[in-house]
């Protein structure tokens, strides 16, 4: 058996994918896709299973669990659970499925963990400010043409470009 | 009209779940062929080496769009039940400018770090770990800036509100600015990819 | 003292229109024994044909667990049941009319058999294993030679074990989501399917890995027609039924039901098993965690959805 992993598609081929992908969800659902929701209400969830009233007493925790509310039972935590598990069968279907850690070559193993870390950290955070991430904000807001989702994209990639120098040597 | 079927109650809220994980699927399969699992390969998109991250996502757009504006017109869709991200521009920009830095350094999309856990993408993992702990935080300290999460509040706005253009005319502005970034994007990829 | 009047006999708390009495305890129960019944069928079946050198893992190391995992999956029911120390009720009679009577006999049957049976493999799989006692040895050998017969009545009633697990639910009338013939066939698959994913799990031998992923693709297409017919039997059936269907129709158990049971915990294993047959990919593991964590889904939602269902409005 050939275990060399597949080449990827051609990025226009996925774009186009990913768009059709995406006219379904409003043609069906009359709403586009998203990530960092769902991850927000697993965080509300596991803090509402050690503490329920710290979330009710939380203005930003209430709106997803508050009361008898379940964080769990909404539409993005079902679409999320499907992420992974497309994830996995492309993965697999490649012949992509491994434990590694990507990284540049100028960098070690744990570095780059903790720049992972430090960096998820930092996205989650903003991903909630900015009322969504690269999947809900970028590429539905910007299909719908949204405003504030243009606005959101642009200062995103140019505050990427303009940081991306001082953290080189951990991909290039 | 009958499009978005679910705003025209053609199925309720739990078939809706199942549909949500039936698109999910297909949402994180394409996300994982695009090589959107590897975190260096998106964080290579801001050294101009792999401008892969650019490509997918403004072909994406412009189809989604594109999709959306033909079937409104073909009085297939109503483009009024479509929701919109409203707009809330200083958090969203404050905001965009944090996840820009969050990017760079930790390699990935909140989504895009879920479809390389699938994978055993151990960073991916890390990564996730601390979106979750960022978003702790985020409700944690939420009370103390309540204020600014809705300042800059525009409601429903659009880009072609605000540039007073019709739709299709924005769209097409679109489409001509994609076009344009991909061939700059070819061209950076020529001179700085690694491929050669 | 208080007076209770029941004027209706429709509307009792906790019993109508919703008797939720049962909680996690009969779902995991039905789930052990179900596995077990398939741990145990295949072993037997395949002790019988001669293939014990073969496959090891089927045949003797996954029985080695089957009594554990019975007396854990008895012990959920011995939780469950309200007069606790009434226990041997159930061996002064024989009820043939009675699933639990019919139950309760097979499981003394099958349980001192399932010891027995992984007494005679237990030297077999660990190399080094001696009988403190010589008259220990000398049980298990005697009990060696009557291993052929053993293997047919360990099929024989792992099957009614494994139908037996469907067909307690079916006896219930009152409760149209488990009123269907086709629960006993369908946990009897569902339960010899998660029997060879346990296998799967602990099998080393590619070779048995191979037979074993073919064996759990048959099971699941077998399960996903019985499926399809336990709701085309219920939307063909009255009013009541066809409501009862609805309850995973766009009803509360849609989600759970379709997205936990028929696509995590069939079609995508099934896909997985038969690209992995084809050489596309190689992950046993992921298929076999997906039909065990499905088997014991199903369990769940159905117990719990036949006690949302109900006659009355």
């Amino acid at each position: 058996m050939n275990s060399q992993p597949e080449k990827y598609w051609s990025p226009y081929l996925a774009g186009f994918v990913l768009g059709l992908v995406l006219l379904a969800t409003f043609v069906i659902m009359g709403r586009g896709l998203g990530a960092s929701g769902a991850m927000m209400r697993s965080v509300v969830y596991a803090v509402d299973q050690v503490t329920p009233a710290h979330i009710d007493n939380n203005p930003y925790f209430a709106k997803y669990g508050g009361g008898d509310k379940n964080p769990l039972d909404n539409w993005l935590v079902y679409e999320v659970l499907g992420v992974i598990v497309g994830g996995l069968l492309s993965g697999l279907l490649a012949k992509r499925l491994k434990f590694k850690t990507d990284k540049g070559p100028r960098i070690s193993v744990k570095g780059r963990l903790a720049l992972a870390l430090t960096g998820g950290a930092i996205m989650g955070f903003g991903a909630r400010l900015a009322l969504g991430c690269t999947s809900g904000q970028a590429l539905t807001g910007g299909a719908t043409l949204a405003l504030g989702s243009w606005a959101f994209m642009m200062v995103m990639f140019a505050s990427g470009y303009a940081i991306a120098y001082f953290v080189r040597k951990q991909w290039i | 009209m009958s499009a978005p079927f679910y705003k025209f109650d053609l199925f309720g809220y739990e078939t809706g779940l199942v549909i949500a994980f039936l698109i999910g699927v297909a949402f994180g399969f394409t996300l994982e062929r695009a090589g959107f699992s590897s975190s260096r390969k998106l964080a290579l998109q801001f050294y101009l080496r792999d401008m892969t991250v650019l490509k997918v996502m403004f072909t994406a757009i412009i189809v989604a769009m594109t999709g959306l504006l033909y079937l409104n017109l073909a009085d297939v869709l109503d483009m009024s039940k479509i929701y919109l991200n409203p707009t809330v521009l200083y958090p969203q920009m404050l905001g965009g400018a944090i996840m820009g830095v969050g990017f760079v350094i930790g390699g990935y999309c909140p989504g895009t770090s879920l479809v390389a856990s699938a994978i055993g993408k151990i960073d991916g993992f890390f990564y996730v770990g601390g979106a979750l702990l960022g978003m702790l935080i985020y409700g944690e300290v939420f009370p103390f800036f309540q204020d600014l999460t809705t300042s800059g509040a525009m409601g429903n706005a659009t880009l072609s509100d605000w540039l007073n253009l019709r739709p299709g005319v924005v769209a097409f502005l679109v489409i001509l600015m994609a076009l344009g970034l991909f061939y700059v994007a070819e061209m950076l990829e020529k001179r700085f990819g690694e491929k050669a | 003292m208080r007076e209770v009047t029941i004027t209706s006999g429709r509307d009792m708390h906790l019993i109508d229109p919703a008797l939720t009495i049962w909680g996690w305890e009969i779902p995991v129960y039905l789930f052990l024994g179900g596995l077990v019944a398939g741990i145990l069928f295949f072993s037997a079946l395949y002790y019988l044909r001669g293939k014990a050198d073969e496959m090891p893992t089927v045949v003797r190391v996954t029985p080695l667990l089957a009594p554990v995992l019975l007396g854990l999956g008895l012990f959920a029911l011995f939780l469950d049941l309200e007069y606790k120390l009434h226990v041997f009720r159930f061996y002064t009679n024989i009820r043939l009319e009675s699933p639990m009577s019919w139950g309760s006999w097979t499981l003394a049957v099958i349980f001192p058999l399932s010891v027995v049976w992984a007494l005679i493999h237990i030297e077999q799989v660990f190399s080094g294993w001696r009988w403190p006692y010589r008259w220990m040895a000398q049980a298990v050998e005697m009990a060696r030679q009557y291993a052929r017969p053993i293997a047919w009545v360990l099929i024989i009633y792992a099957v009614i074990l494994g139908m037996y697990t469907g067909i307690l639910l079916s006896a219930f009338n009152a409760r149209p989501v488990w009123n269907s013939a086709i629960l006993g066939p369908l946990f009897l698959v569902s339960g010899l399917s998660t029997g060879v994913a346990l296998n799967l799990l602990i099998s080393k031998s590619e070779a048995e890995k191979h037979l074993l992923s073919r064996i759990d693709i048959m099971a699941i297409a077998v399960e996903l027609f019985l499926i399809i017919h336990l709701f085309m039997g219920f939307l063909a059936s009255t009013q009541i039924h066809i409501e009862a269907a609805g309850l995973f129709l766009g009803g509360p158990y849609t989600a759970g039901f379709w997205i936990f049971v028929v696509a995590l915990g069939l079609v995508i294993p099934a896909l997985l098993e038969f690209l992995e047959l084809k050489g596309r990919v190689l992950a046993t593991r992921i298929p076999a965690l997906l039909v065990l964590a499905g088997g014991l889904i199903l369990r769940f939602i159905i117990v719990d959805a036949g006690q949302m269902s109900h006659w009355t409005f």
